[in-house]
């Protein structure tokens, strides 16, 4: 049994595991009794980020952004290969490349800073659509892999996001302006992507706060 | 403001001085409020006292009784007691007209 015990705490950190468990011992816990204090332990650890807003809101941003962006993603792959049948105007798939890329990296960037230590809550988010729409694509003319090219920059993004929390104030108002003049020029726009807007003026609301502390 | 459990947690490891530890902390909590006190309760708590500069901890010393283990000390910072002294004086004012709060008696300093 004290191995399951000792199984258990290797969820702890290292060092909160060992004090953890020379605790139970010094009280004489039994092996039953000394489970459930761990287990107890770690589930309530795993709460514990629930208590504040945070990852509810990265979790939010999470799963509707990946929908969008797997729609993003195929439009921009199909695109691509019409350009090459005179398809659309090449300007417009660049702008499309770069929304993409922006509305990824971004989106990424709030969800890794807001989430932390819900990470794998919010990619288990991320990769439940992603993989339900690979495994269902059906497209001759596509990889099945081509809605997936958000990946990479939402990826990089979210690491990022989790080093760095906050955007330098210049460089977030200039990446939120940007991809809203893209947005407003792209053709191809439609109505129910400007939510992918929200993550570039969170990040342009959380620089400007981090700002006004240091002045 | 402090919550109860957490005013708990600081004053009992303020009582127990450099001997603060997980067990005996525990242990105090126990006889001291006679009510269970589980180690997840405990140690979330000081977990958030701590990212809260409430609390410091630091690993101790290993003994034998602990199975070779060592302990997580706990110390109560400069912070931690002005956030418990605030609950407590919250606490005493809010009781000043309660028919339990013992009134002392006049003339007292």
């Amino acid at each position: 049994m004290n191995w399951i015990v000792e199984m258990a705490a290797s969820f702890l950190r290292p060092d909160e595991g060992e004090a953890v468990l020379g605790d139970l011992a010094e009280s004489g816990e039994g092996p039953w009794k000394a489970l459930c204090a761990v287990a107890g332990l770690v589930t309530r650890q795993q709460l514990e980020p629930w208590r504040s807003w945070r990852p509810w809101v990265a979790s939010s941003v999470a799963l509707p952004a990946s929908l969008l962006l797997l729609g993003v993603s195929f439009g921009l792959s199909v695109d691509s290969v019409n350009l090459l049948h005179d398809g659309p105007v090449r300007g417009t798939v660049v702008c499309e490349a770069l929304l993409m890329l922006a509305w990824a990296w971004m989106g990424g960037f709030m969800v890794g800073s807001l989430s932390r230590r819900t990470r794998w809550i919010s990619a288990v988010l991320c990769a439940v659509p992603c993989l339900s729409c690979v495994l269902r694509f059906h497209d001759s003319s596509l990889s099945r892999f081509c809605v997936l090219l958000f990946l990479v920059p939402g990826v990089v993004g979210s690491v990022q996001g989790m080093r760095h929390v906050r955007l330098n104030f210049t460089m977030a108002v200039v990446l939120a302006t940007a991809v809203s003049g893209l947005m407003l020029a792209w053709s191809g726009m439609y109505a129910w992507y400007w939510p992918l807007l929200l993550p570039a003026w969170f990040l342009v609301a959380t620089a400007n706060r981090s700002r006004g502390l240091v002045a | 403001m402090l919550g109860e459990f957490e005013y708990i947690l600081v004053t009992v490891a303020a009582g127990l001085g450099e001997n603060a530890y997980g067990a005996v902390i525990r242990e105090e909590i126990e006889k001291n409020m006679c009510r269970k006190c589980s180690i997840g309760a405990l140690y979330t708590t000081i977990e958030r006292l701590e990212t809260k500069g409430l609390l410091k901890t630091r690993m101790g010393e290993a003994t034998a009784q602990r199975g070779g283990r060592a302990k997580r000390m706990v110390r109560v910072t400069a912070k931690g007691e002005q956030a418990a002294r605030e609950f407590y004086e919250a606490m005493m004012r809010v009781s000043r007209n309660a028919s339990w709060a013992v009134k002392e008696p006049e003339g007292t300093s």
